[in-house]
Formats: structure tokens, sequence, C-alpha cells
């Protein structure tokens, strides 16, 4: 690995300082403020200029010392990644994946909001340990971003700092468009859609030209870590699942939040289902709505434990925010869980993978007692439906029947027969696409017949829990329908 | 065709098998066609129809084994091991055996790269797929050409039975090709579909 990088790179030409310096406490991705963007002066202030801790392939080690994982939602090992990326030549292109075509997350957006430095930081570390020179940024369509993005970028190739050269690529605004074979699509030239690959070895964007994703935000904590090293890296986390990270989360009260958390917080601090204040991270970044909109002044709004639930039909767990009935956790590929269980678990996936959920992208959806889980499922699942990119007849064909199931479900007086053939139809079409789009979609509806058991039950009856018939879950209105919405 | 006897068990065996193969492999190319058009069977959601082509594929895979191995343990003709899968290495009616083996080459292909196909591109399984549309008319020659019972009365029967369902079959696949829905639209097209019949219950 060493020799394979025959030029130093200038990225690595400061090497190891002979004292590493303190690291930032808690938030270290956002800023303390939640608000203000960072500017280069400001992050350079803060943070002094780009480090790569050992130098050369001395920010492999640190990385796996680390025990960085991937923070886009499969968790994988960078370290493993990197070395893989190192090994290839000619050298890939590395891409920052910040696409989140996932609704109810918004952390990655932020992130690049308020801290876009420590993303390009982490793509100039990236390129440099895997000897590239070429590197892109893949975001969503939003103008704002866009020119704060490209003023950024241009300031720091004025400034001389980085190596590597960084275009920016926008996005499709589609679920599928940051998985990862769609983003080396999109970056070819062709539609933002899933393809089969092969299973080893980096993804393709043409023949002897491989591409090294990575999600912004491991990008962001890798650029820490190149600074201020592996072992305060691990300051933060569990032994198992080190870190912290950027968790997007829904109140039962209808606010979203978005907040670094040490990975291992318990889910019943975050959402308030603990009888304390909620939002148990570092408080560092609070927005709802439009991209940047700051909403750090709810943090002020932490009374103590909710009201009690007044006719409320479910069982819910009273929590700061109002009672909860089920948390989702991970995402619309993630699963639902009974408040109370949610209540008792850690944010990580040492505790979550045996009851079917992961950590995930972390999204973390606290619903109200007064809502229907199977409405909002059924919203949810026709979402997931419309967005499979129509090229495996399971997707296309499967998912588009268990939401049709799935609302049946939702709707008064279900066919007692409709939950077989849900789990029937649900059993046939895992495992069965080019990518995990209907695996993960039949994972979140599995876990909702479970969760959502007694509430089925109600509804053969013709009755309902759900009082209140607002959507709580994010879903986009538009639903596209041409080719060119992939590109 | 005296009876079934110790010493004609053997070719008995290999002869029927070999019908029943045809007859299996006609199966899996008519469902073939139906899973690369999206086509539906009644009773069945048309993601199930994928399954059944499968297991029907393997299902053929298995008496074509049986029909294979029969043929070279018997004794009245000497087919080898060789003969089997080389093409024309056959002493015995060395062409239709030939054909036979090519078929069965095909045909070892196909499974085998469907086993494997998460391990490779789809392009080139596509590709490789493609080529059972040269084993199955093989297959429906090599009967012909071997055997006197597919020259008349019932099997003769099921061969052309098997010949105008596949023809009818490419002929269908053909005509819904010039009608696909472009991919953007196709979930939106289903759901439009399943909700029209009601939640799609069944």
């Amino acid at each position: 690995m060493t020799d394979s990088l025959t030029l130093p790179h200038p990225a690595m030409a400061s090497g190891v300082p002979s004292s590493v310096p303190p690291g930032p406490g808690l938030p270290r991705l956002l800023p303390d403020a939640g608000t203000v963007p960072v500017d280069l002066r400001a992050h350079l202030a803060t943070h002094g200029p780009l480090r790569a801790a050992g130098g050369g392939d001395g920010l492999l080690r640190e990385v796996a010392a680390a025990g960085l994982t991937g923070r886009g939602g499969a968790a994988f090992p960078v370290a493993r990644k990197l070395a893989t990326a190192a090994e290839v030549r000619p050298a890939p292109v590395v891409a920052g994946n910040g696409a989140e075509g996932e609704p109810a997350s918004s952390k990655d957006r932020s992130l690049l909001w308020l801290s876009p430095h420590l993303v390009l930081d982490g793509l100039q570390l990236a390129a440099g340990a895997v000897g590239s020179r070429s590197a892109v940024l893949y975001v969503p369509r939003n103008e704002r971003l866009h020119i704060r993005l490209a003023g950024a970028i241009a300031e720091r190739a004025a400034a001389g700092m980085d190596a590597a050269s960084v275009e920016l690529v926008t996005a499709p605004d589609r679920f599928l468009a940051g998985e990862e074979s769609a983003l080396v699509s999109r970056l070819a030239g062709r539609p933002a859609l899933p393809a089969y690959r092969p299973v080893r070895g980096l993804p393709r964007l043409a023949p002897g030209r491989a591409a090294l994703v990575q999600n912004v935000e491991t990008l962001a904590h890798l650029a820490l870590i190149g600074r201020y090293g592996a072992a305060w890296f691990r300051e933060a986390g569990t032994e198992a699942e080190p870190g912290t990270m950027l968790a997007t989360l829904h109140l039962a009260d209808g606010r979203t939040s978005v907040t670094e958390v040490p990975l291992g917080t318990s889910l019943a601090g975050l959402l308030g289902l603990d009888g304390g204040p909620g939002l148990a991270g570092t408080g560092a970044a609070v927005t709802e709505g439009p991209l940047g909109t700051s909403l750090a002044g709810l943090l002020g709004l932490d009374g103590g434990p909710g009201p009690a639930e007044a006719g409320a039909a479910g069982p819910g767990v009273p929590s700061a925010f109002g009672p909860v009935q089920a948390v989702l956790v991970g995402g619309y590929h993630g699963a639902w869980l009974p408040a109370a269980a949610a209540a008792a678990l850690p944010l990580a996936n040492a505790a979550l993978r045996p009851l079917g959920a992961a950590v995930g992208a972390g999204v973390l959806a606290a619903l109200p007692a007064d809502r229907c889980g199977l409405a909002e499922t059924a919203r949810v699942a026709r979402y997931l439906a419309l967005e499979s990119a129509g090229q495996c007849g399971p997707c296309f064909n499967g998912l588009p029947r268990i939401a049709a199931a799935m609302a049946h479900l939702a709707g008064p007086r279900p066919d007692p027969r409709a939950r077989a053939d849900l789990e029937r139809w649900a059993g046939l079409v895992t495992g069965r696409g080019a990518c995990h789009h209907p695996d993960g979609s039949v994972r979140f509806i599995r876990s909702a017949l479970r969760v959502f058991a007694a509430e089925t039950g109600l509804h053969e009856q013709g009755r309902c829990s759900g009082t209140d018939p607002r959507p709580f879950l994010p879903v986009p209105a538009t639903s596209p329908a041409t080719e060119e919405d992939w590109s | 065709m005296t009876g079934i006897t110790s010493s004609t068990a053997l070719w008995y065996a290999s002869r029927a098998t070999g019908v029943v193969t045809l007859l299996l492999l006609t199966a899996v190319v008519l469902l073939g066609i139906l899973v690369n058009r999206q086509g539906r069977l009644p009773g069945l959601p048309g993601f199930a129809v994928t399954g059944l082509h499968r297991n029907v594929s393997l299902l053929a895979v298995a008496f074509l084994a049986i029909h294979v191995v029969t043929a070279i343990a018997d004794p009245y003709v000497t087919i080898g091991l060789a003969a089997a899968v080389l093409p024309f290495a056959s002493a015995y009616k060395p062409i239709w055996l030939g054909l036979g083996a090519i078929s069965l080459d095909l045909v070892a292909a196909l499974i085998l790269t469907s086993l494997a196909r998460a391990r490779m591109s789809r392009r080139a399984w596509r590709a490789i797929h493609w080529l059972g549309y040269a084993a199955w008319p093989l297959a429906v020659v090599h009967s012909i050409g071997s055997s006197a019972d597919a020259r008349s009365g019932l099997v003769l029967g099921v061969l052309v039975a098997c010949v105008l369902a596949t023809v009818a079959a490419l002929a269908w696949r053909l005509s819904q090709a010039a009608r696909e829905i472009p991919r953007a639209g196709r979930a939106a097209a289903a759901l439009n579909r399943m909700s029209a019949r009601k939640a799609g219950l069944r």
C-alpha cells in the first residue's frame, strides 16, 4: 500500500504533528450555535489546516483503529473500503455521497449546509489516501446549497488548499438516487438507476475507471480523525460502534430536528420517552422545513415530561413531546418498534439488529399515539412502490401489490386474509432485486404488521385508534413518471 | 415394442424421461417468455411466475440427468459419457445424439449461469440466457431424429403440441415487446392496476 503512493500527496504533506491537539468535544460535526454555517476562515480557526494523522498509509491505520463505519446506512468499515480503493490502479474517482434520497432524513444536507469544509476536507483526505486527484461531490438538486458548495470549492481552490479537483454533481430527487451503483451510473453520464454489480471490489464508471463512494458524513468524520486521531474519535460512542452520528429526529409533536449523538445513546433520551427533556444528543442543530432554516430556539422547548395522553386509544408511552405508540428506526428501509421496546434501547446496531432494526442513516420517528400506524405505513409503502426503478420484476410488480394490500389493511374492515397475503408476497420479493430496495421496503412493511397487529384487529372490526388524520411521516407529494426524472 | 423386461428397462426409462424432459423444457421456455414480458398466470401474482420458471427448469434438469444417465447405462446401444456431452462423438446416430449433446451443454450453461447470477454482470447473464432459444429447438430436432417413436402416434402429438405452443408464445412475445411500458412508469402502472382491482387481493 505504501509504494502505491508514489507521489507525496499535498494533503499528506503536513504529516503527523509532534503532539496531537485536543479534539473538539460534542458536537463534533455541526457548529455549536447550530444555525450559522461555518465558513472557511471559521473552519480553519477551529480545526487548523487539513492533516492526515500518520501521513501516507498511516491514515488507513488510524481510520482502522478508530473503527469508523459508513454513515450512509450500511455501516461498512471505512478502513476496508479505503484499503481496497488504495490497491486499485488507475486510482478511483472519490465521490462524496450527499444525495440523501430518504425523505425522512435531512442530516446530510444539514451537514453540507452548516459544515461544508469538513466534508470537503474528508474528500481530499480520502482522495489522498487512495492516490486520486479526482473527486466528486454528489448533492441534492437545491440551488442555494449548490451555490454555497460551489463557492466553498472555488474558495479552497483559489487558496491552493486542495490537491484533488472537486466537481459538483446533482442527484435527481429520487429515493434510490444515492444508492451506490445509481450514483456511479450518474457519474458515468447515465440515468441514476441502481445496477447489478459484482459482489467484490469497487463499482466502476467504465472499464478501468472505479469509484470510491463514501457518505458525506463519513467524510466529515474522516477529516476529524485525520486531525485528532483514533483515540479521540473513540472518546464518544461504544467500544463496538465508536464515534458520533448525525440523527434526524421526528418528534411526537410533529417537529423535525437534526442532532449529533454518540452511538449507544438511549433512544428514550433522544425521543423524550424517559421523562427527560428529549433531544439527548449534543443539541447541536435543530432544523426543520427548507434547507438551513434554523429552529435552534426549539431546543428551549424541552419542558420536562409531556402531557399525559388524553383520549389516545393506543397504549402510548408518554414523551416530552406527547404520547408515543411506536418508533420507526432507520428510515423507510428500517423497522418499526413498539415505543416501550424502543425506550429501552440504545442507538447501536448491536442492540437493534436482534430486533430486526438497524441504525441505518440515523432516522428516528416517534409516532404519536393518536395516529394510525397502518395508515402511515400504507402511505410510505405507496411512495416506496412508486420509487421502484422499474428494472426488476419482483420490485415493480411486487411492491405495488404489497402497497395496495397495505392500503387495503389501513382502510375499514379489511379482508382477514390480507395479512397472510402480505406476508407471502413479502417473502416472494425479498432478495430479488438488483439493489436492496425490495428488501428494505419489505422489512419496513413486515415490521408494521408485527408492531401494529392489534390495530389490524381493530380495523377488521371496523374501528381505528387513529384520531388525527394528518400525515406524520414525510412523503414527497409528486411521483415522477418519466425517464428524465432519473437524470 | 415388447414389454418392459430387465434388459429393456433402461431403454424405456431413457425414452420416457426424454419425452418428459422435452415437455418440461417447453414449459420452461413458455414460462421464460412469460417472465420476460411480465405476463401473468391465473391465480398467481406476477412475480411468482419467475419462481415457477426457475423451479420447473430445475425439475427439467433432473429428468434430463436421468435421460442421459439411463441412455449411457443402457447396454442395448453403446453411448459413452463423452458422447453425451461432446457433440457428434457418438458412433450411434452421431448427428441426432450430437444435437442432443449440444442442447445438454447449452442447458448446463443456462443453469450454471443462473445459479451464479448474483456473481456476474446482468448483461453477461442475459446474453447467455438467450441461448435458451437455441437449446430448445435442438432438443426438438434431437427427439425427432433419434427416436422412431416421435415420428408417429402419441409422442408425435406431444411434439407437435410443444412446437405449436412455443411458436404461439414467441409470436405473443414479439407483439408484447412492441408495446412496452418505459421503466420509469412501470411501478405506477402496476399500482394503478392494483388499485383498479380493489386492493388486488387474490
